[in-house]
């Protein structure tokens, strides 16, 4: 039992993700979810490339790996009760959905520790936005020469 | 548990019967294969492979762009180490311009992180009396329009889950505009096919050309068209055209003057 486990998203099908990245030998799950996607459009070939990242994930880590499909809030409490985990790890997206499951697993498994991880990031902006032109103009040096923050910075 | 599970190393032959299975009703269209396989080796490939010669053309249809996106927007690849890959094989301008589009992914998330769901409505009035319809027209749903060049968009759209990023702008502003439908019908077809759909870059890049996240509609002519598909439809196109008339006299018509 290793006490933790990674959760995959879509937006991190790789083993450079943060969490994955920070445990490699943790298990580690991807949920297809089942609510979401009988309300919202989406075509097959889009969940085959995903997949194929997972799949990728899967054979490119010495942690277990699996693959579900179902409510994600609810396949993540299971998933930590399995493998007797007390920490969840996931690399933050900027999303509504992942918010909502978060505190959703968070209410249903107050016994598990959700850890955010920072998605890697271009540039050091912190600042407001509003139009391209204006963040171009504080990010171009750092853009075009290479110099932004260390990955994790905020 | 209430879930499924699924096998983590489905080969590519079994992949499309037995993921279909276990996604039956959750899904659109025939369950095949993408045009472009997933994962961090093919994308890594594909990163390995962009020397982004001829990148200077790249609004053209033909032009050479990286096609990197699908692989971005599901963290296949991370935009720093595409930057880096940028900036020690690419030159000059070419690979400024590269790296520019790198902090349009970049600034599109950060909108999100600042927005959050408010992205999914106007974020801003529209710069014209608008008057959008809520519904995709059966005629665009199927590919239908009767229009060659549009129809070839949403041919690519539908069967290669991406576009070039030209054919993404005069679709949009051919459904916004000339259609009268919200963007919001244009972002929901792009999530359904686009192996590179997401919330950020999906619904700002729609409410870019709408006006109600930028100071003005974006919109384009015939010559436009024309011009960067290389004659690819209209000098054999028998259609009504739209599209054929000066800047001048479609802004009138679209916009009812100065947008």
């Amino acid at each position: 039992m290793t006490g933790r486990v990674v959760w995959m998203h879509g937006d991190g099908l790789s083993v450079t993700d943060p969490a994955l990245h920070a445990h490699p030998d943790a298990p580690a799950v991807f949920v297809f979810d089942r609510p979401f996607l009988r309300g919202t459009p989406v075509a097959f070939p889009r969940l085959a490339f995903m997949y194929q990242g997972v799949r990728d994930v899967a054979a490119h880590r010495p942690g277990l790996t699996e693959v579900r499909v179902g409510g994600v809030a609810e396949e993540l409490a299971a998933f930590a009760a399995r493998h007797a985990a007390t920490e969840l790890h996931v690399t933050r997206n900027f999303t509504p959905d992942f918010a909502r499951i978060v505190d959703d697993l968070r209410a249903a498994c107050p016994e598990v520790r959700v850890v955010i991880h920072e998605p890697e990031r271009l540039t050091g902006y912190a600042g407001p936005l509003r139009r391209f032109f204006g963040f171009w103009k504080k990010v171009e040096r750092e853009v075009l020469h290479g110099d932004a923050p260390a990955r994790g910075h905020r | 548990m209430t879930g499924t599970p699924l096998p983590a190393d489905l080969p590519d032959d079994r992949l499309p019967d037995v993921l279909g299975k276990a996604l039956a009703g959750l899904y659109t269209g025939p369950a095949r294969l993408p045009a472009r396989p997933g994962g961090r080796t093919e994308a890594l490939a594909a990163l390995h492979a962009w020397t982004g010669a001829g990148y200077a053309n790249r609004n053209f249809l033909h032009g050479n762009v990286s096609r990197l996106s699908m692989y971005l927007r599901h963290g296949m690849l991370g935009l720093r180490e595409v930057a880096a890959h940028a900036r020690s094989v690419m030159r000059g301008r070419e690979r400024d311009e590269f790296l520019r589009q790198l902090a349009w992914a970049e600034f599109y998330r950060l909108v999100l992180r600042q927005e959050g769901a408010r992205v999914l409505g106007n974020l801003e009035d529209p710069k014209y009396p608008a008057r959008w319809t809520p519904d995709l027209p059966d005629d665009v749903r199927t590919g239908a329009t009767g229009l060659p060049c549009v129809d070839a968009w949403l041919r690519h759209l539908m069967r290669d889950g991406w576009m070039h990023n030209h054919e993404r702008l005069w679709f949009a502003a051919y459904l916004v505009h000339w259609r009268g439908v919200h963007w919001r019908a244009g972002y929901a077809l792009f999530r359904e096919h686009l192996l590179d759909g997401d919330i950020a870059n999906n619904a700002l890049s729609w409410q870019w050309v709408a006006s109600t996240f930028s100071n003005k509609p974006y919109f384009m002519n015939r010559d436009n068209i024309d011009r960067y598909s290389s004659g690819r439809w209209c000098g054999t196109c028998t259609a009504e055209c739209p599209f054929r008339a000066p800047y001048e006299t479609l802004e009138g018509q679209l916009f009812g003057g100065r947008a």
